[in-house]
């Protein structure tokens, strides 16, 4: 079990490193000046006394070791340095946003894997019959759906359409609400994107669960309790479900970093005020250190959910606690 | 994305290296697609970068997609938005392939600390936030044709490199591999004569499917206004839709859907016949899915 986690943690740490350095080197490795990366490409206008200066701020007259240690000291921090687009704080603009993307990925990976768990057992047990082949076309329709398309689609309709919920936003702007009205508002407008990032998130967690769950069912166990009398359904709860959901919980955790990914994309498409569209805007403004500050922290909260995952699977898997 | 290896409906298998009704239909999907790309300028009414009407009109026998706000014909831009999306799609996998197909043979032949190495960088890949290292990248390189397939392509190999990896440790222990071992061939000319044959049609399919995530990434991608500027994917036509807010107004009928409805059925087209093939070449999937397992 130790050997598992030591195992484990090393390749975070890996990952931590590997992020850091990128961040560290893209500007740095670009032609031309890389104070236009840190800076803003405003730096073209300066005197050369000036562009002294800022190289001095920047700490870019430094040999390259030194450079590298102050950037991961500030980190270390909490310091992401400062967005030369607004001129603030890199770390309290995504401290605002990050709240918002906690609460979209969070609710939208519970739903997605209960649904994608149920769905795919049920399908795995009927195998074969029209509900097993409707749900797998669905899940591969969806797994080739664009998902801002979507969104933009489910805006259309439902949005603009329809008008049931509000075409953009985490709540609506210039209204002081409070209690259950700004609850329900923060609940409207959380509707449409929510639905898009589960919908093309489903289908991982179907797929697996019922290819999983075909094995299990093929296996000898699966068989004797059958044999000795146990009722189809306590079958399929006790002793096939279970077992299939351990190659589940490790896509779970696959599934976080390209559900962030899935986020950014949604999350520009409805204006959501999350860490992706912040990271769309700095691209837009070609505010490099805020997307690399983005970059970073997504990095770090994918790894967090690693870790949370990883300190939870002794707990579903008895097998790896014996290791 | 999440790529899983999908059951499908299983062939007898007797007929194990037919195609089976799904394989078929992303073949046709496949081939309607191509040949639009291929005969793309006889096929579309006018030039996608002239301006041949008034900007934001509604379909009309002239433009039956309607014109963009330029002014351009919807239906000439997807009918050549299907060279660029295909292309890359094409590109980008070739690139995954090859790196994932040189990863996947070596760490699974040689074994020992290289396999190691390599399959902790498999790991690493895997980890790391796709989309967001993505934009990174593709933010700081600038968005051109090329940087949008090398970025794609050495961020898709890992899933083939571990798959193909599995392949090469089952035909490592075969006889004819150690007889020619025994023979005294060069390891570089085992793999390269004797392994490589045995997984290419396994990398074939990875690379079906590893295509089928290229296209859905760059149109991703060139959403975000990360493509190329000079060059119109489906992925960008949705860009410049979503930047006039097409979708609020009633040109999302013309405008928005069909282009999402053209990157799905392309990546709905490798995605078919990929799966079908794993499940052809894949012995480990066969396994799993014959008679045992029903």
């Amino acid at each position: 079990m130790w050997r598992f986690f030591a195992g484990k943690g090393a390749q975070y740490l890996l990952v931590l490193v590997l992020t850091i350095a990128l961040n560290f080197v893209l500007p740095r490795m670009m032609p031309g000046s890389p104070l236009v990366f840190l800076a803003g490409e405003d730096v073209g206008f300066l005197t050369p006394e000036q562009r002294t200066q800022l190289y001095a701020l920047y700490g870019l007259d430094q040999p390259q070791w030194r450079q590298f240690a102050t950037y991961v000291a500030n980190l270390a921090r909490g310091e992401l340095g400062y967005s030369f687009q607004r001129g603030r704080p890199i770390a309290a603009m995504i401290g605002e946003r990050l709240p918002w993307t906690l609460l979209l990925v969070g609710i939208s990976l519970a739903l997605a894997t209960l649904a994608g768990a149920a769905l795919g057992a049920i399908a795995a047990w009927r195998r074969g019959s029209v509900y097993d082949l409707g749900t797998l076309g669905v899940a591969m329709f969806f797994e080739s759906v664009p998902s801002f398309w979507l969104g933009m689609i489910l805006i259309a309709v439902f949005a603009a359409g329809l008008g049931w919920f509000p075409i953009f936003g985490a709540g609506t702007a210039g209204v002081a609400l409070s209690g259950w009205p700004l609850l329900l508002d923060r609940a409207r407008h959380l509707v449409l994107p929510l639905v898009t990032l589960t919908c093309i998130t489903v289908p991982g967690t179907f797929l697996i669960m019922r290819y999983s769950m075909l094995s299990v069912l093929g296996e000898r166990y699966i068989t004797t309790a059958r044999a000795k009398g146990v009722a189809e359904r306590a079958v399929l709860r006790r002793h096939a479900v279970r077992n299939a959901l351990l190659p589940v919980s490790t896509v779970f955790m696959l599934n976080l970093g390209f559900i962030v990914g899935g986020a950014t994309v949604i999350e520009t498409v409805f204006s959501y005020p999350g860490i992706g569209r912040l990271l769309y805007e700095a691209v837009l403004n070609r505010d490099y250190p805020v997307i690399q500050g983005t970059f970073f922290i997504i990095t770090i909260s994918v790894i967090a959910a690693n870790i949370v995952s990883d300190l939870l699977y002794p707990l579903i898997d008895p097998r790896v606690r014996q290791r | 994305m999440t790529v899983v290896t999908a059951a499908l409906p299983q062939a007898p298998m007797r007929r194990r290296f037919s195609l089976g009704a799904v394989g078929w239909t992303g073949v046709l999907l496949l081939v309607v697609l191509t040949a639009a790309a291929v005969f793309a300028p006889t096929l579309s009414p006018y030039d996608p970068e002239d301006t041949v009407a008034d900007p934001f009109q509604a379909p009309s026998r002239a433009h039956p997609l309607g014109t963009n706000d330029v002014g351009q014909d919807i239906l000439s831009e997807l009918i050549f938005g299907a060279r660029i999306s295909l292309t890359i799609g094409f590109l980008a996998a070739a690139i995954a392939i090859g790196i994932g197909t040189v990863v996947g043979l070596v760490a699974g032949f040689l074994g020992g600390w290289v396999d190691v190495v390599l399959m902790r960088a498999v790991d690493l890949v895997l980890v790391i936030p796709f989309l967001p290292l993505m934009i990174l990248l593709a933010a700081y390189l600038g968005p051109s044709f090329w940087n949008i397939i090398i970025v794609i392509g050495i961020l898709v190999w890992a899933r083939p490199a571990r798959v193909i990896r599995a392949q090469v440790l089952s035909v490592k222990s075969l006889d004819y591999i150690e007889a020619a071992l025994a023979l005294g061939s060069r390891t570089a000319r085992v793999i390269v004569r004797h392994v490589l044959p045995a997984v290419l049609p396994l990398a074939l399919a990875q690379f079906i499917l590893a295509a089928s995530n290229a296209i859905l990434i760059e149109a991703s991608l060139s959403f975000l206004g990360l493509g190329d500027p000079t060059a119109k994917s489906w992925g960008s036509v949705l860009y410049y839709a979503q930047v006039r807010n097409a979708f609020i107004s009633g040109a999302w009928v013309w405008w928005v859907l069909p282009p999402g409805f053209l990157i799905t059925a392309a990546t709905l087209g490798f995605a078919f016949v990929g799966y079908s093939l794993e499940e052809i070449f894949n012995p480990k999937m066969r396994a799993r899915h014959g008679p045992g397992a029903g």
